[in-house]
């Protein structure tokens, strides 16, 4: 990305109250880190419980009841995105311009309009389905990109050290 | 510490160390591996702690085996990742007591799928199923806190 692109925006989250604590409170940052990872594994873990029981694998899960998991993935995504926004503030020059955390940007709103398609398209219908019967295979693929898409974002944003400009 | 320093030595200690590649790939593969494990961890404790009852205990060990997938995922690239500078890993507090955690969490994975199948009481299971997942979080936190610590 550009340098001028992305510099005014840059110098806003850096100027930022979050962005002067975050560097000036040296625990701050690992402790953002470690939330940040337990955050991931309850989201993905979430999704894994719904995505398995689409796609076919997991198909004695019950449903309805591994809908349930939606709510403590959408908690869990945005604990990550808050503290994902601490890491921004605290270093936007280094961010922006590095393709790893682009990437994993891009993917994250692929993610999202996937799961907008999961829950407009398909939400309604999976919750009806019994016990042990095969989700349709619109569904199937939508579930097994979800999975896909964020082993994708894992990968960047873990991508995100050793890819420096 | 003759085999730590054999490890650090050897071929693979090197190749994690030089090559430009290896250690990122390798570290991805470990943060896959650890959603993997985890997340079922996760699941799994959640319902144990009677979140989504309407899932059967037993529906979920088609989850189990996934959990074991992302566990020898992370054995592996950890054993790699640990050839870096064992010399120093043995050592370091946060990867002794990563390492203690993971195993205790795993024991008590074992032991919540062992009294959700048995006659154990609803308040035991939560009891070891809270125990469980503070383990296994405390050996996520620890693993990141190496880098720091």
């Amino acid at each position: 990305m550009d340098y001028d692109t992305y510099a005014p925006l840059a110098s806003w989250f850096e100027a930022t109250w979050v962005g002067d604590q975050m560097r000036n409170i040296f625990w701050l940052f690992p402790l953002m880190e470690t939330i940040h990872f337990c955050g991931l594994t309850v989201m993905f873990g979430s999704l894994l419980v719904i995505d398995v029981r689409v796609v076919g694998f997991g198909r004695f899960i019950n449903m309805d009841a591994a809908l349930k998991f939606i709510p403590i993935a959408i908690g869990a995504f945005l604990v990550n995105l808050i503290t994902g926004i601490a890491f921004l503030c605290a270093d936007p020059f280094r961010y922006f311009p590095n393709i790893a955390f682009q990437w994993k940007l891009g993917l994250i709103v692929i993610a999202g309009l996937n799961a907008l398609w999961f829950w407009f398209g398909e939400h309604d219908v999976l919750k009806q389905l019994a016990d042990g019967e095969d989700a349709e295979f619109r569904a199937k693929v939508i579930a097994g990109l979800s999975i896909a898409i964020w082993v994708g974002v894992i990968i960047f944003g873990r991508m995100i050290p050793y890819v420096e400009y | 510490m003759g085999f730590l320093i054999w490890l650090e030595e050897s071929s693979l200690g090197i190749f994690i160390r030089e090559s430009l590649w290896g250690y990122p790939i390798v570290l991805s593969s470990h943060a896959v591996g650890m959603a993997t494990v985890m997340g079922v961890v996760v699941a799994l404790n959640f319902r144990a702690l009677g979140y989504a009852k309407g899932i059967s205990m037993l529906a979920f060990d088609k989850l189990f085996i996934i959990g074991w997938v992302g566990f020898i995922m992370n054995l592996i690239s950890g054993l790699i990742l640990f050839c870096n500078t064992p010399t120093t890993y043995f050592f370091q507090g946060s990867f002794q007591l990563k390492i203690a955690f993971i195993v205790a969490g795993g024991i008590l994975m074992k032991v919540v799928m062992n009294s959700v199948r048995g006659e154990t009481s609803e308040n035991l299971i939560k009891v070891f199923s809270t125990a469980c997942i503070a383990f296994w979080f405390g050996g996520v936190i620890t693993g990141r806190l190496m880098a720091y610590l």
